[in-house]
């Protein structure tokens, strides 16, 4: 090759498209045999049914079969010279060790199961199965390494699937002694998985003909299938609780005039032109629709107390430390404590307040209580967004307001402050949206009853009392149990079938105070985001 | 000893004599009408909160005593007001901390006492809460073992670390080095999204619709597996995960990887032999705090499992999920009185100083992987 005239490079590369493009039909047929699987595990591919006109499982071990057999033949191809490819003298131990995983598992299993020798057998063949193949990935130039043995673990998985040996109706008891048991249902999906993913990147550093060029090509696969799942993950999450939840949501509701309840608005009385009884109503025995109003006003309460308590507190925190503190083992450990506290588990919050605030505020549990827990919780994360904020205002700032002679606290107060607004506001948002959603320490301080009638709907402002006993201000809002929509939610869960006595249809309605508690707790994480975006591209402007 | 401590102890002499100073300095500058001012809101401050311990009906006084002296200081003396203030509001949150350790460990003391077994003839406290693995709240004898829910915790936080560290990884790699500045833009605050959902959300569709789906495909008893469970937290940990080790990933240095692309390197190459070394304990401590997370999620895995607190069988049988640390307090809070809730402090105990550890132990890495970034450039 280190010879090559002009032509022979020439003819080389008309040869090297043609190749590209087997590689990346595999690439492509590894896409396929990865939704298809997807599609499978879910339920939406059965796998009894055909596909195709062909049984599914069938075209699984089909598809399988060929996507090994074009990776091997590629693989061998390159090292008699076939195709045109820059390998590395090895794969590489990494590469070594991701084909040993399902050869480990493969020879265990067959072993110890299909031969019936035991699982001490088993475990020595899986090591030996593995160490074959590992040694197979390693020791040869890279083109058969990397293409051989994971070619070969198509092969195998699209055999067993072709003959049958694995079919739709395949059960492993594991028998143990709590019943459980690996159903086709599931093994074939997931190995089918698995093996799309191995084949997509052997096919990948092949289409980048191996070297460095073509671990680079399977590497960045595997990365954006992973980036791309995520996403995907995320729209199906949200899309599939907003589908199960519209029904309940939107169940009698009615637009026009004069047809929502009456609010007052400054003195003047307005009926809303819309009526959403799940938005409007508690749950009362002559309700037409029942709702959840007074977990909404609940959780409303809830993230106002958490901010007045967290947010000065946090602030001036995050204030002292950058601006007043030296560095030093005090603004260590404020900061290792603050740390600390972000990730003490929510769990741990409701026992603290369930231990300290409740004997204090009346013995009971109360939205001051569960005001106070999540405020808590918020702090941390208020303090370490306001002092990243904080410490990413220029000095020169501070240095040119110091030079005008004036005082320390005025620099703060008129020139670092404003610069770090931004920033403060954007935690602050972020950090609601996370506690709004929590579930675990309210549970333990503040939320009671399953069911919620609208008179009880918390008015913490029309509350307030004067009294002539100390603590001389009461307000008995405050100090009893409301509800809040995370609670509502797990108490609805929990309550199970007996809830659909009190409300018409339960699923309904639960998925409702689903899809109501995930729009409260996202349009505070879109209102973060998008404040974000308005403020950077305010400074990029400037 | 006496020459080793020696040094150390002329240290916080000096550092206490420096401090000493500095506050001398600080109220002989000050006026003394300030300095009133301010011992008022200190003591004022400091009495409200013995009040507040105390259980006092009476704590409003010196807490209106100290809005007052506040609201004096703040149109007089803004100046040492705003310190003193920010100060305080720092205290405070090392006080909650504080508090937090105090009331949850008061409140287990008494079922370690009942949990007490002797070891060649030493009587340890509690230690028959991890040698025996009954929990029995009702019938006699009365045990209150933790095994059975630390099994879960580490059941179900294998899963989900197994799940969340190479996803979250290589999500953090392709947004902080391989995605286009528009699909980071989308990407990014899709994670962030990821992270809001609240976990009883989670928990509620892994109830309705991952557990019968789990329970037909594994033909188990009954549904709640720590398998699914795991997988659930394990999505749930991944958006910290991918936030910690993207912001160690992009704070190595630019320098060393154009270094690297100069010498002809492909970017998958630079990234796994110069971005990924340079940031390797910086993505440990993210994975750490991931797992972390999956120690102290709590409601996902409260409304997935079955609620017995008992071992599986065989201890590897994923496929049934019983109980967890978390879960258990989430579930028995409500008709737990006595001992057993104390019992349940005990595993808010546990959580605590794990995940405490776990976040103390984190923050060193960084610390140390920036000190020595910072070094190298």
């Amino acid at each position: 090759m280190a010879g090559a005239g002009r032509t022979d490079t020439r003819l080389v590369e008309s040869e090297t498209t043609e190749t590209d493009a087997v590689a990346a039909v595999a690439v492509g047929l590894s896409a396929v045999l990865f939704a298809l699987a997807v599609a499978a595990l879910f339920g939406r591919v059965s796998l009894t049914g055909s596909l195709l006109g062909v049984q599914t499982v069938t075209l699984l071990g089909g598809l399988l079969t060929a996507l090994g057999g074009t990776v091997i033949a590629f693989g061998v191809g390159s090292r008699f010279g076939y195709v045109e490819t820059n390998p590395d003298p090895s794969a590489g131990l990494i590469a070594g060790f991701g084909a040993a995983v399902p050869w480990v598992v493969i020879g265990a299993s067959v072993a110890s199961q299909t031969l019936g020798l035991g699982a001490g057998v088993g475990v020595v063949a899986g090591v030996a199965t593995g160490a074959v193949a590992f040694a197979a990935t390693v020791l040869p130039r890279e083109d058969l390494g990397s293409t051989v043995p994971l070619g070969a673990l198509l092969g195998v998985t699209g055999l067993v699937f072709l003959t049958g040996a694995i079919g739709p109706t395949w059960v492993w008891e594991l028998g143990w002694a709590q019943q459980a048991a690996i159903t086709a249902e599931f093994l074939i999906p997931v190995s089918t998985l698995f093996s799309a993913l191995y084949g997509g990147w052997a096919s990948a550093k092949a289409y980048g003909g191996f070297g460095a060029r073509g671990r680079h090509m399977g590497a960045y696969v595997l990365v954006y299938v992973n980036a791309l799942s995520i996403v995907a993950f995320l729209f199906i999450l949200v899309a599939f609780v907003v589908v199960q939840g519209i029904p309940g949501l939107l169940n009698g509701t009615e637009f026009g005039f004069g047809t929502g309840p009456t609010t007052s608005v400054f003195g003047v009385s307005v009926a809303l032109p819309v009526s959403v009884p799940f938005l409007m109503n508690g749950v009362a025995l002559f309700n037409d629709f029942q709702g959840v109003l007074p977990a909404i006003v609940g959780t409303v309460w809830l993230v106002v107390g958490a901010v007045v308590l967290a947010v000065p507190l946090g602030v001036g925190a995050a204030l002292f430390l950058t601006e007043y503190a030296e560095r030093g083992r005090f603004t260590q450990v404020v900061e290792v404590a603050t740390n600390g506290l972000w990730s003490t588990p929510s769990i741990v919050f409701g026992l603290f307040g369930f231990a300290f605030l409740i004997p204090r505020f009346g013995n009971g549990k109360s939205l001051l209580s569960g005001m106070i827990t999540l405020g808590f919780m918020l702090l941390p994360l208020v303090v370490i967004t306001s002092r990243e904020a904080m410490l990413s205002v220029p000095d020169e700032y501070r240095d040119a307001s110091a030079a005008l002679g004036v005082s320390k606290w005025q620099t703060i107060r008129s020139v670092v402050l404003p610069a770090a607004l931004p920033g403060v506001v954007t935690g602050v948002i972020l950090g609601v949206g996370r506690i709004a959603g929590e579930t675990a320490p309210i549970l333990l301080t503040m939320a009671g009853g399953t069911f919620v009638p609208g008179s009880q709907t918390a008015d913490v402002i029309g509350g307030f009392q004067f009294t002539s006993a100390p603590p001389f201000v009461a307000n008995p809002e405050l100090l009893q149990a409301t509800s809040a929509l995370p609670y509502q939610l797990y108490a609805l869960i929990t309550a199970g079938v007996g809830a659909s006595s009190n409300v018409g249809n339960a699923d309904e309605f639960r998925w409702a105070t689903a899809l109501v508690l995930l729009v409260v707790v996202l349009s505070f994480y879109a209102i973060g985001i998008a404040t974000r975006y308005y403020f950077r591209r305010r400074l990029r402007h400037t | 000893m006496a020459q080793v401590t020696d040094p150390r102890d002329g240290r916080i002499r000096s550092a206490v004599g420096e401090q000493v100073r500095r506050t001398k300095r600080f109220a002989d500058e000050t006026e003394p009408a300030a300095l009133a001012i301010l011992a008022v809101m200190a003591l004022s401050l400091l009495g409200a909160l013995v009040g507040f311990l105390a259980v006092s009906d009476w704590t409003i006084v010196p807490f209106a005593a100290f809005l007052a002296s506040s609201a004096v200081g703040w149109v007089r003396y803004q100046e040492e007001t705003a310190y003193l203030i920010a100060l305080m509001m720092t205290v405070s949150t090392i006080l909650i901390l504080g508090l937090i350790v105090v009331f949850i460990f008061r409140e287990s003391i008494p079922v370690i006492r009942y949990e007490s077994a002797t070891v060649y003839g030493i009587t340890v406290p509690g230690l028959r809460m991890f040698i025996q693995p009954n929990w029995d709240a009702v019938s006699p004898p009365i045990r209150y073992s933790m095994v059975p829910m630390i099994h879960g915790t580490v059941m179900v936080t294998l899963i989900a670390s197994a799940v969340a560290a190479p996803l979250g990884v290589s999500a953090a790699l392709f947004l902080s080095e391989i995605a286009p500045a528009t699909v980071r833009e989308v990407v990014k605050p899709g994670v962030e999204i990821l992270a809001g959902i609240p976990s009883i959300v989670y928990g509620f569709i892994g109830f309705t619709v991952l557990g019968p789906w789990a329970s037909d495909q594994f033909q188990t008893t009954g549904q709640g597996s720590y398998l699914f469970v795991g997988i659930v937290v394990g999505l749930m940990a991944l958006p910290t995960v991918v936030s910690v080790a993207e912001d160690a990933l992009s704070s190595v240095p630019e320098s060393m990887k154009s270094g690297s692309l100069a010498m002809g390197t492909t970017d998958w190459q630079t990234m796994t032999s110069i971005t990924l070394p340079a940031a390797f304990s910086g993505v440990s401590a993210a994975v750490l705090l991931g797992v972390g997370r999956a120690i102290g999620e709590t409601m996902a895995a409260t409304v997935m499992l079955r609620g017995v607190p008992r071992l599986t069988e065989p201890l590897v049988n994923v496929f049934y999920g019983q109980e967890t640390l978390t879960s258990i307090i989430a579930r028995n809070y409500g008709e737990a009185d006595g001992l057993q809730m104390d019992a349940l402090f005990v595993a808010g105990v546990i959580l605590f100083v794990t995940v405490l550890v776990i976040s103390v132990g984190a923050q060193y890495i960084e610390w140390r992987m920036h000190k020595r970034l910072g070094g190298e450039i």
